[in-house]
């Protein structure tokens, strides 16, 4: 955290005592290392420990503490902002934190059956096969497509080309979904800093917060997230652009069926051709030119800020001017997106 | 998972609702099952139950048959999983029984009838009630727009509130908002609407729009649909807009501002047209309105006979 926190501060144009106000993302401290309370730890790697909270909404915790963030910085309260997330996933055996994610999940409805998380976008995958015909052998294009964006990312966790035919061929985790399908377990932080007062060549344009039911049981279909679709439309309402001008995205791929189900929802494809995104090489947009969850690793809380820091590198090296962020909780029961624009 | 004797006790009281034959809507294997339960892979079902609920529930499988969406299944009293301190839970699990055909729902058919504004639905369907009305029933909109005076029967007005309370228990067969000035508005069908027209032996009708329609293919299945698509005259694009344009301007109903919405909307219509042709059966241009009348009663009269 300690060392994002430093980045962060090193690429800003102000300085660590203009942070007035810090927004912790956080969604499994307390299960994980019994640390609760990581507001005021977070405060505590800055000089004159400012004011702090913490923001959890499970995978979107991310989205939740930048949309808090830009509620403080227009409501006046703030006027520079931190805004980090942090998780440290792999100090405890993965039974733990398997059922910790659960938490993401419908307590009393989804968990009681045996379900996991990877077996809840089993579900999901299943249907979507038995609705759009989607083959397996398809579905293998987007983590391929993802390990081998990676490569080219320092940050990333598996910096490494995955040929296609592996993912099928890795061990089944959550029929029909393989281990390499599946977002790996993490540890992770990622900074960003947010200002109304100083300058920056990146602006955020729009930030849209939606929910859905939580549990799958309560929707009525499993194959589309309405959270996503209401968000989308609500960012491109705020940002006042069309869905074509936008540049790249890194959207929420913590399964693989993930991806294509989000391209879909946010208009990027019809409902059952996600897929020819990752299948045909020749599309209009960018996405998850980092790699994604799948490839740079999935620490629950730090990804929503992360997928910002990785629009923002990748604004400034294409010198496009907007980028859009999607990052998910749950089965999309939260969901939260951002458009980045670049002058 | 941590069950505690009050969290178990809570759940048994909710056993019973879920005591019920259903359907699989999907399924999956949990290889690695969460602590508490046995360690063998885990096969796991979303069910919907009679009464139209879902649960997710163990499901219990004959291991030489293969699960299949939309196979039938039975509740089963099952020990689910034994805590820490010794404490037995049970759950209802789900048996699929050995021998059965994966029956496929087809509850009967509905005609829908989408196009722009402007296009002459409303025309179509009057013409179509008289021509063809001891066969035909329209579905009335449920919607949360305030009632103007320019309404005829098809609304059914509820408050916003009500209108996601019907959504949220699974009683609409679809539903979509529409962003307006001030609020989004919602415009949906019950499913009993549908269900009460179908128990008359008759042809529900809906006439809709391309997010209802979607959801209608999406709960009822794209086969129960004769889907009609009326289309303006024209030969391209610019001449079927403006086609409706005349047509909006002459019905006098909007003002400038609103006609110039109801355009926009209908050049996306007209989109959806060419991308999403499977969602029809058939396009109909409207330039003659005897003759789509015609064509649409004979499509009418051959299902309701059959």
């Amino acid at each position: 955290m300690e060392e994002a926190i430093d980045a962060a501060i090193e690429n800003a144009t102000c300085t660590a005592l203009d942070i007035d106000m810090v927004v912790v993302a956080n969604m499994l401290g307390e299960a994980t290392n019994d640390q609760a309370h990581l507001g005021a730890m977070a405060a505590s790697l800055l000089p004159h420990q400012p004011p702090a909270l913490r923001a959890e909404a499970a995978c979107a915790s991310g989205a939740v503490a930048l949309h808090t963030a830009c509620a403080m910085l227009e409501s006046g309260k703030a006027e520079t902002v931190l805004v980090v997330g942090v998780e440290k996933m792999t100090d405890v055996p993965g039974s733990v934190i398997a059922s910790a994610l659960m938490g993401a999940a419908d307590a009393e409805k989804d968990s009681p059956s045996g379900l996991t998380f990877p077996g809840i976008f089993g579900l999901i995958t299943n249907r979507y096969m038995f609705e759009h015909g989607l083959t397996r052998e398809r579905l293998n294009a987007v983590s391929a497509r993802h390990h081998k964006n990676a490569v080219s990312n320092p940050f990333a966790q598996f910096r490494k080309e995955i040929p296609a035919e592996a993912i099928s061929a890795s061990p089944k985790v959550a029929d029909p979904l393989c281990m390499l399908d599946c977002s790996p377990i993490s540890d992770g932080a990622a900074a960003v800093i947010l200002s109304t007062k100083h300058e920056s060549p990146l602006k955020i344009i729009a930030s849209q917060l939606t929910t859905d039911a939580l549990s799958l049981c309560d929707r009525q279909t499993v194959t589309s997230f309405a959270a996503t679709k209401d968000a989308m439309v609500a960012a491109l309402q705020e940002a006042d652009i069309t869905r074509d001008q936008i540049d790249c995205i890194e959207l929420h791929d913590c399964f693989s069926i993930a991806a294509i189900i989000s391209l879909e929802d946010m208009g990027f494809a019809l409902p059952g051709e996600g897929i020819n995104l990752y299948t045909n090489h020749e599309s209009q947009i960018t996405i998850n030119a980092s790699g994604g969850l799948k490839a740079c690793g999935h620490p629950v809380a730090a990804t929503g800020i992360k997928q910002m820091i990785d629009i923002a590198k990748q604004l400034k090296t294409s010198e496009k001017t907007y980028g859009l962020t999607h990052n998910f909780g749950g089965a999309a029961a939260t969901c939260g997106i951002h458009i980045l624009e670049h002058a | 998972m941590r069950s505690t004797p009050p969290s178990i006790h809570r759940a048994q009281a909710n056993l019973k609702k879920k005591l019920q034959e259903g359907t699989i809507l999907s399924w999956t294997v949990v290889h690695h099952p969460p602590e508490g339960f046995p360690s063998e892979p885990r096969i796991i079902g979303l069910i919907e139950l009679e009464d139209g609920t879902k649960v997710a529930g163990q499901l219990i499988v004959n291991r030489q048959l293969s699960l299949a969406i939309g196979m039938h299944v039975t509740p089963r009293m099952r020990l689910s999983q034994v805590t820490a301190d010794g404490l037995r839970s049970y759950d209802i699990a789900y048996e699929v029984p050995v021998h059965q055909d994966v029956k496929q729902e087809f509850p009967g058919y509905l005609l829908a009838l989408t196009g722009p504004s402007g296009v002459g639905k409303t025309t179509v369907s009057i013409l179509l009630s008289t021509k063809v009305g001891s066969y035909v029933e329209r579905v009335p909109i449920l919607t949360t727009r305030p009632p103007k005076a320019s309404d005829e029967d098809e609304y059914i007005h509820v408050t916003t509130e009500e209108f996601l309370n019907l959504k949220r228990n699974d009683e609409l067969a679809a539903s979509t908002s529409i962003p307006s000035s001030d609020e989004k508005r919602w415009y949906g069908y019950r499913k009993k609407d549908i269900e009460a027209i179908w128990s008359k032996k008759k042809i529900p009708i809906v006439i809709t729009e391309m997010g209802l329609l979607q959801g209608l293919s999406s709960t009822l299945g794209r086969r129960s649909i004769l889907s009609f698509g009326l289309l303006p005259p024209g030969s391209s694009k610019r001449q079927m807009l403006s086609s409706l344009l005349h047509r909006l301007r002459e019905r006098g109903r909007d003002t400038e501002k609103q006609i110039a919405d109801r355009l926009k909307n209908a050049e996306e219509d007209l989109k959806f047209f060419e991308d999403q042709k499977d969602l029809f059966d058939h396009l109909i241009i409207n330039d003659e309105l005897e003759a789509v009348v015609e064509s649409l009663s004979g499509h009418v009269l051959k299902v309701a006979k059959a």
